[in-house]
């Protein structure tokens, strides 16, 4: 396998497939930071030469963590369908591209062969494509799911509501979710990420939230955002109810081991939701990921963050999620630096977790340490959504007073669909609709009107 | 819409396989060479004469018989009847078919009067034949394959226009018919190389646009 | 213009050389004008009965109204003020003599400047050659538990109410039997800095508190990052965390106790991270940290325009 390009006479070559896949990404600070990015424009573009022409087998037979340093690359190989993998694998990734990007191939061709893609196809195939691209085939890929209402369907946008609080005030979080929903908000999850990790604080917010959506008829589903292990504890301990469980996520075991998590541990928290979770289903897990979480517990063992945060996909699938979403400018600068790298992030992540088969939402969002602009962070909302992102967040103002950093405010939710014209899931638009907080679509007599709801 | 296209309607499309002897000779055609007629009646008589030659370039037929109503379309005898009856002749009846389907493109995509006034009241039909057929060959006395420019226009346009044509290019007149023809408009046949004929054809059109514009000049009297 | 008419086209450049253009779809009736209202803006929208009855029980911005589907001016003006307190919280220093004029052992990492202590974390988590020098000859060693006050991502938090905290938590820790490493400060900081410091001075808990990422309007906040038997190379999985030490969320004074009472749990249990059972705690950390909003707090009005 000769690793080669050669532009304006000057051949550049690389080491390995895990080379050409860093080099080949468009430019992120994570990357620099990890010291694999490419040295300049022109070996990049070399970098994506080479990965135009190498075949979906050999992406396969080379995965960025060897199978046997890995359970989640083990995970992959060992549960990818063989039927889907077969009709694809002879495919450059540059023919990979053209394939998505073809007008013949519908959502439901591309859901037929993502069972047999792995998260490295996924990532090298980003890598080739420019934002529209991006958003071109990541609108295509609808993924339909169901709990307590169904999210991802044509012409719908959800939001998670999260109405955090800095010391878990109960009356607090309610002031906050009453205010979201009044804004047409929540329709995805109402989810809190608490700032105590306890079971007893997670259950009493989510009894609290429960009763909320019992007393008025919300038709959506409730989560806190503790860890895995103390969700686990209030659902089968304390009986909580629960609608969803959360735990974020990373591209490989170590990264994970960092986050406390194993695929052992997912696997029976799954098992225990099956059993216990008080949606209807089928879909009952969320995720979070984002790029340049692998790098930061430096267990990327290498490979670039947009590779490793396709493996993070690759983990998710395995529950068959209701909510994925990727937090794209959480980290920090020294992952994603600029609102350009945010923006692209975030269209790379909603595109491979779409093509990987997920409900894929995004917490577009930065900290006030990047050098992001609000207009900028705006802006990016609104080519989610025409990219059929499957849901955004929604804080009041976009202000998390909890995490400190900016969102989704409840004020763009309805901005966005309106610019969109698209809805919140179809059990949600009817309630808002009866409530009076929207009419045929558009802000109702009741909108913005936290009052109407008890 | 100065200039717009006014497109020929095709009012009727006949085709009879083989044609009775008498038939046959009364309308032109030499039962000892053609069996088969293509019949044809639209509402614009000169596009269809350009047509009816076309169907010549692209099939074994002989046009037979093709006359102009008197005064037009707007007068004719019935609604099926237009401007225009145009026969092509042939001994095979797929060459017929051939021929007529040559002759409908040819009115569908390419010869049609254009309106030189904004209300469309008047045409113009300044029509360039890159390549004679031998029908239109015969009729204006040159050789098959040359180029001409067709030009028609009523009788006041016309005459300023084929003035300024004949002054525009290297063009001789092949055929002039001052008005009124059987449609009370005036014709004229024009030869020379091809640019030629495009520049006198256009400079007609410029000439009849303008008289429809300015019919009253100078304005002193 | 159909490729098969060479008429046509001729015909269609000498339109264009006339000046008819192509002819265009007809323009659409203009929509009606409706005559002005006597008064276009309605009154004052923003300070509502939810905004007061929510600011009881969160600093969320809450019950401002909206026009359409967007915000109302001076909430607009409000946000764009808080964005820039925070931007300006990021952006500011650790003066380099802050540490020695307040009685704190003064350290530095291998950062070399602002935007590096951004973009290199790697660089915030060692310390320079100096600092490591100044702490294994003046440090106390073999302690229990090993505080470190640091700027973060916020000097301001780190200058504000630092000191508070830093004192809360040693007399909490020293009320409990414990001994307390010598009080020290480092600049450029991030949180794995703790497994070096602590490490080096030989401390079986490593604390660090230091200034976090501002949030709007606010750049005092505090976060504590605790770790058992610190040495480079442990992870987050191995820490325990505390955030929001502020005035509107935890007050250093709670915050010092809480946190001691997690050191204590990880002293005896001998672990930290994920593997902390904090099962038994959970009265006592509720306690410590306060369940319950305390006053009711204002959000504060950064804009006021004379009229």
């Amino acid at each position: 396998m000769a690793l080669r390009a050669t532009i304006r006479g000057r051949t550049y070559r690389f080491e390995s497939i895990k080379e050409v896949l860093a080099k080949a990404n468009p430019p992120k600070s994570g990357d620099a930071l990890a010291g694999i990015a490419a040295r300049d424009a022109v070996e990049r573009v070399a970098a994506r030469a080479v990965l135009s022409e190498l075949t979906l087998a050999q992406l396969r037979q080379n995965p960025v963590v060897p199978y046997e340093e890995d359970e989640l690359t083990r995970l992959v190989e060992d549960t990818l369908d063989d039927q889907a993998y077969r009709a694809v694998q002879d495919l450059t990734v540059g023919q990979l591209r053209e394939w998505l990007l073809e007008t013949g191939t519908t959502g439901a061709r591309i859901r037929a062969i993502s069972p047999g893609l792995t998260p490295e196809m996924a990532a090298a195939v980003c890598k080739l494509m420019s934002n529209m691209d991006l958003m071109v085939v990541g609108r295509k890929c609808e993924v339909v799911v169901r709990a307590n209402n169904t999210l991802g369907l044509p012409g719908r946008m959800s939001s998670r509501l999260q109405p955090n609080h800095p010391t878990d005030d109960v009356e607090g979080i309610l002031y906050s979710t009453r205010e979201g929903l009044s804004y047409g908000c929540g329709d995805a999850v109402i989810g809190v990420n608490p700032a105590t990790d306890t079971a007893e604080s997670t259950a009493e917010i989510l009894r609290a939230l429960h009763d909320l959506m019992r007393r008025n008829g919300v038709p959506t589903q409730h989560c806190v955002l503790s860890h895995i292990t103390v969700q686990m504890r209030a659902l089968s301990e304390l009986r909580s109810p629960m609608d969803l469980m959360f735990q974020s996520l990373a591209g490989s075991e170590k990264a994970n081991t960092a986050f406390g998590i194993s695929v052992g541990l997912v696997d029976e928290a799954y098992a225990m939701m099956r059993e216990l979770a008080t949606t209807r289903g089928p879909n009952r897990m969320y995720f979070e990921t984002g790029q340049g979480s692998a790098l930061s517990s430096d267990a990327h063992h290498g490979a670039d963050q947009v590779t490793m945060e396709a493996r993070c996909y690759g983990f998710a699938r395995r529950y068959k999620p209701f909510l994925v979403n990727t937090v794209v400018g959480f980290i920090g600068p020294e992952y994603l630096e600029t609102g350009s790298q945010i923006t692209r992030a975030g269209l790379e992540d909603h595109f491979m977790g779409k093509l990987l088969g997920l409900p894929m939402g995004c917490d577009a969002c930065f900290t006030y340490h990047s050098a992001m602009s609000q207009d900028e962070l705006e802006s990016l909302k609104v080519l989610l959504g025409a990219a059929g992102c499957a849901y955004l967040m929604s804080l009041p103002v976009g202000d998390d007073i909890m995490l400190n950093y900016q969102s989704t405010s409840f004020h763009d939710i309805p901005s966005v669909r309106g610019l969109l014209e698209s809805r919140p899931t179809p059990e949600f638009d009817a309630w808002l609709e009866a409530a009076g907080i929207m009419r045929d679509g558009r802000p109702g007599p009741r909108f913005g009107d936290a009052e109407a709801i008890r | 819409m100065i200039l717009e296209p006014l497109l020929p309607k095709v009012l009727s499309v006949r085709h009879i396989p083989a044609a009775h002897p008498a038939l046959l000779r009364s309308y032109g055609a030499d039962p000892e060479r053609h069996v088969s007629l293509g019949l044809v009646t639209c509402d614009q008589d000169d596009p269809t004469y350009v047509a009816l030659d076309e169907a010549t370039k692209h099939a074994q037929v002989d046009v037979v018989f093709a006359k102009s109503f008197y005064a037009g379309a707007a007068h004719a005898s019935g609604p099926l009847s237009g401007e225009i009856l145009g026969v092509i002749a042939g001994a095979d009846p797929d060459e017929v078919g051939e021929g007529l389907a040559a002759l409908l493109r040819c009115l569908a995509h390419d010869a049609c009067f254009y309106a030189a006034n904004d209300a469309g009241t008047i045409a113009v039909f300044p029509h360039v034949i890159t390549s004679l057929g031998h029908y239109l060959s015969k009729v204006a006395g040159l050789a098959p394959g040359s180029s001409m420019a067709y030009l028609v226009a009523p009788p006041i346009e016309f005459t300023v226009a084929l003035d300024a044509a004949l002054k525009a290019a290297a063009v001789e007149p092949a055929q002039i018919d001052p008005p009124p023809s059987a449609t009370n408009f005036a014709s004229a046949f024009l030869s020379g190389a091809q640019p030629d004929c495009e520049a006198a054809a256009m400079a007609f059109a410029a000439a009849v646009v303008d008289v429809a514009r300015r019919p009253i000049r100078p304005t002193a009297y | 213009m159909s490729a098969l008419s060479r008429t046509r086209e001729l015909v269609a450049a000498l339109r264009h050389e006339l000046g008819a253009q192509d002819p265009l779809p007809p323009a659409p009736p203009l929509p009606k004008v409706e005559p002005p209202p006597v008064r276009v803006f309605p009154t004052r929208r923003t300070e509502s009965r939810y905004a007061q009855a929510a600011s009881a029980h969160t600093t969320a911005l809450l019950g401002i109204g909206h026009v359409g589907t967007r915000y109302a001016t001076d909430v607009v003006l409000q946000f764009q003020a808080e964005l820039a307190v925070a931007h300006e919280a990021v952006g500011t220093e650790l003066p380099d003599d802050w540490a020695a004029r307040n009685g704190l052992l003064p350290l530095r990492t291998r950062v070399a400047d602002h935007r590096e202590f951004l973009l290199r974390p790697d660089l915030g988590r060692r310390l320079d050659d100096a600092s490591l020098a100044r702490l294994r000859s003046d440090a106390r060693r073999g302690v229990d538990v090993q505080p470190i006050l640091a700027d973060g991502l916020s000097a301001v938090a780190c200058m504000g109410s630092g000191l508070a905290l830093l004192e809360a938590y040693t007399r909490e820790l020293e009320a409990r039997g414990l001994t307390v490493g010598t009080p020290m400060c480092a600049k450029f900081a991030r949180v794995w800095l703790e497994d070096e410091i602590g490490e080096a001075v030989g401390a079986k808990v490593a604390a660090i508190l230091l200034g976090e990422r501002p949030g709007l309007g606010t750049g005092d906040g505090l976060s504590a990052y605790l770790v058992f038997g610190p040495r480079v190379g442990k992870t987050d999985g191995d820490r325990n965390m505390m955030s929001n030490i502020h005035a509107r969320g935890t007050p250093p004074e709670q915050a010092g106790r809480r946190l001691a009472v997690l050191t204590r749990a990880m002293l005896d249990q001998g672990t930290s991270g994920v593997a902390l059972d904090l099962a038994n705690l959970a009265a006592e950390l509720g306690e410590a940290a306060g369940t319950a909003y305390r006053a009711p707090q204002k959000r504060v009005r950064l804009v006021e325009v004379e009229r």
